[in-house]
């Protein structure tokens, strides 16, 4: 690296000292020049990418409200459902902490559906940004998993059951499904050993990739660079009007940390998560058991396939096709290959939208 | 008893009664492989149906608590066990024991089983009234009075050989099996047809009645061996069915506090004037069901209403108003322990702490118990000042719990209220922007067609 000219500007006061230290030793130059340069278009979509900000913000959240739970939590069935109690009722601000946790996570995943759901519909997906999309749809995919895992761990009669019923789809996996559900669950049955599995993957492996698939993700997007829609393009051609990142962009980015910060609030105050009753894996499971509600689409498409199609076990043929679906969804920039598998494109991601919206409310009211 | 080849028979015996007598010389006592009445006695082929009684199994005498002991067939029975010869073997000279009615069996068995020096050997402090208490028993009477009589005596219960110690699993007088080894005789109605108790047919329904009592539930069910069965109220070897004033203390015997404030009521002395066999009176004899609060008061299927309704036995309307006055003072405190516990329930759910009001509840579900227990007193002042005490706890759980409501809706609103600054943030983070200058329009570096965007 080249000695830059600011860095061998002299330096005037204390704060220009400091400032000058740290910048010789880290290259925050670099940083700085890349923060001044960079430019976000503007144009009638241009809000959309507040949600990849608002989605970096409530990991943030996650990530902080998850360590400080995590130095209460106690990861034993004799013990979770107790220490969730002890750090609602005894820990200052614990309740505060566990709703913000439990709430952060529900609207992550609304956060990124809506970023997977808009990203689709400005094509940001196009060549070069191909494994930008496919490391996002990764990402979705891996917070639903903290989802799930995370679900378990207060070990309530909810959790329990939910994940009981949750993990037997995985069992319907062809050819595999039963070493899966072995593996899942740490045995035959949802026991202590799966709440030491989930707390494990909840606090270990899913930050490690999520911090791995995150950084790619992020860089791709620095590398290059905010994609912009074909209306503005066409409409300006190369010269789409666009404001500079810092501080124009990073400002507004902000208002939509805050806006996601408020919602969060409103959701916790409105709707308080609540502490449930220790789950009894002996007794019987209570009515209405249902999945968070981003898994809601699938449970009633699966609890609603007959017992036998196509010669095959419904639910076996479920979880073909909607892991055959995770596969296209993944596969997208590869497959957009001109107007007319654009089209069809389109069409199927209608239907998927309407089937999903259609299926969870299903699943909701019944 | 069939004989074998005579001249086989006489030889082993011969040869046996040979080497058995340089045995006796020695004084050495017979091992049971050595006994000639497991020779004969063992032998199945040679006992015919009607002396059946006489094969002695294997198994009988390895599961046999005397065998285990090292009592074997003449220490009981008497006879030479050396000899092959059925004179020999069942000479009076060597102290062979005749049974020869039914009668004799409990003297049989006694003639140990009542001598304290003899089962000193096996228990330091022997139970060796048996027999003294079985000549007491309504089934020892029966047999002193008809000796051929098909009635209940030693080998009924405990078996002929192959009698196990009582506290093995399968001993049919352990506790679990006592019901049925009753039911064997008390159960079957051609055996006790004619069988009269107090004047009164005996019947032979009482197994069936046990069955379903709250006791066989605990006993069988619930695996609690403290739980009565037959002998526990009727006295095992002296067997009696109580006399109606007996009853209580029958019950008593368990229920103690319930039989003690029994004992002090007016109520017992008109039950025993009216010859009403005390507790069974409420609660039944052998039915005896888990009590429940329907069973005070005047209602259908009130027992108060039996007598205090008609003003049977002397029975007053007085003491009819009493009973409902009870019974609503009782339903007072279990709706009020309900109402609490939902409200600790709800508080419990939502995360609040209430786990010493929940802690403190129990006292009121004390005040139930005692309550329900101090109604065997007949009077309202000790009942109703043990249901006060219990709504005074309710009053105070109730109040802890309204407090969590309160503290969980004070988080809501300051949650809520937490959107004021936030808002006031967002508000003014897009006042500065409005002061930045415009945005310019510039060549896209990355976001052109050129870049593939």
């Amino acid at each position: 690296m080249s000695h830059a000219t600011e860095d061998d500007a002299p330096a005037t006061g204390r704060n220009g000292r400091v400032r000058e230290f740290f910048t010789e030793r880290f290259g925050l130059g670099t940083l700085l020049e890349l923060g001044e340069k960079k430019r976000v278009p503007i144009h009638r979509t241009t809000p959309f990418y507040f949600l990849g900000g608002m989605a970096l913000f409530l990991v943030v959240v996650q990530a902080a409200s998850g360590v400080m739970l995590s130095l209460y939590y106690k990861p034993s069935p004799d013990q979770a459902f107790e220490s969730v109690q002890a750090i609602m009722t005894e820990v200052d601000f614990g309740w505060l902490l566990r709703s913000v946790h439990a709430w952060g996570g529900t609207l992550l995943i609304a956060v990124l559906i809506l970023h997977l759901l808009t990203t689709y519909m400005m094509r940001a997906y196009r060549r070069p940004r191909e494994f930008t999309w496919v490391t996002g749809i990764l990402l979705l995919g891996l917070f639903m998993a903290f989802g799930f895992s995370g679900y378990l761990l207060p070990w309530n009669q909810l959790a329990f059951f939910a994940t009981r019923v949750g993990t037997a789809i995985v069992g319907a996996v062809p050819l595999v499904g039963d070493e899966l559900l072995v593996w899942a669950r740490g045995g035959e049955n949802v026991t202590g050993d799966t709440l030491a599995r989930f707390y494990a993957l909840h606090v270990a492996v899913f930050p490690l990739l999520a911090i791995g698939l995150l950084g790619v993700h992020l860089f791709l997007v620095q590398k290059h660079g905010m994609s912009v829609p074909d209306a503005a393009t066409n409409l300006h051609g190369n010269r789409v009007p666009s404001m500079p990142f810092v501080p124009h962009f990073l400002l507004r980015d902000a208002v939509g940390w805050y806006l996601a910060l408020a919602v969060l609030a409103l959701l916790a105050a409105v709707f308080p998560w609540e502490l449930g009753e220790k789950a009894e894996p002996f007794g019987s499971a209570p009515e209405g058991i249902k999945p968070e509600w981003y898994f809601l689409f699938m449970f009633q498409a699966l609890r609603e396939l007959p017992a036998h199609f196509l010669g095959m076990e419904g639910e076996m043929l479920g979880v073909l096709f909607f892991g055959f679906c995770g596969f296209v969804v993944l596969l997208i920039p590869f497959l957009d290959r001109g107007t007319r598998t654009r089209r069809v494109l389109n069409g199927l991601a209608v239907v998927s939208v309407v089937f999903v919206i259609a299926m969870s409310i299903w699943g909701f009211l019944e | 008893m069939k004989t074998p080849s005579a001249f086989i028979l006489t030889f082993v015996a011969t040869v046996a009664a040979a080497a058995r007598l340089v045995a006796q010389d020695t004084a050495e006592p017979v091992a049971p492989q050595d006994s000639s009445c497991v020779q004969c006695h063992g032998e199945s082929a040679i006992w015919d149906a009607d002396k059946r009684s006489h094969f002695v199994t294997e198994a009988d005498l390895a599961a046999d608590i005397h065998w285990q002991k090292g009592i074997h067939c003449h220490d009981c029975h008497g006879g030479d066990p050396t000899s092959l010869n059925f004179r020999g073997a069942h000479s009076a000279d060597a102290g062979y024991r005749v049974i020869e009615s039914p009668k004799d069996i409990p003297r049989f068995c006694g003639h140990c089983h009542s001598d304290v020096e003899y089962m000193s050997r096996y228990q330091p402090s022997p139970k060796t009234n048996q027999e003294a208490e079985y000549w007491t028993s309504g089934h020892g009477r029966r047999l002193e009075q008809s000796p051929t009589a098909d009635v209940a005596m030693c080998t009924s219960c405990h078996g002929r050989h192959g009698i196990r110690a009582v506290d093995d699993l399968e001993s049919p007088v352990y506790p679990t099996n006592v019901a049925n080894t009753c039911a064997t005789c008390h159960a079957d109605a051609e055996k006790m047809a004619g069988v009269q108790h107090h004047g009164r047919p005996m019947g032979h329904d009482q197994f069936e009645e046990w069955s379903s009592s709250v006791h066989a539930d605990a006993l069988l069910n619930k695996g609690d061996l403290s739980a009565p069965t037959c002998n526990d109220c009727h006295g095992n070897h002296g067997t009696v069915a109580p006399d109606p004033a007996a009853v209580s203390s029958a019950c008593a015997s368990c229920h103690v506090k319930i039989g003690t404030l029994f004992d002090q009521t007016v109520m017992k002395h008109r039950f025993e004037q009216a010859n009403l066999p005390g507790c069974a009176t409420c609660h039944g004899n052998h039915a005896i069901h888990h009590p429940t609060d329907e069973m005070l008061g005047m209602s259908a299927g009130a027992v108060c209403s039996k007598c205090h309704e008609a003003g049977q036995h002397g029975a007053s309307l007085a003491g009819a108003v009493e009973a409902k006055a009870l019974r609503v003072a009782l339903e007072e405190l279990k709706q009020q322990i309900a109402i609490a516990a939902g409200k600790l329930d709800r508080a419990q759910r939502m995360g609040m702490e209430v786990r010493t009001a929940r802690f403190h509840l129990r006292d009121a579900q004390d005040a139930l118990a005692n309550a329900r227990v101090e109604i065997h007193s007949f009077a309202t002042e000790p009942v109703k000042k043990v249901l006060d005490q219990g709504l005074a706890v309710t009053e105070q759980v109730n109040a802890k719990a309204e407090d969590a409501f309160r503290e969980h809706s004070f988080r809501r609103i300051w949650l809520a209220a937490s959107l004021v600054p936030i808002g006031l943030v967002i508000v003014l983070l897009l006042l500065y922007i409005r002061t930045l200058p415009p945005p310019t329009v510039e060549p896209l570096e990355h976001g052109s067609r050129a870049a593939g965007a």
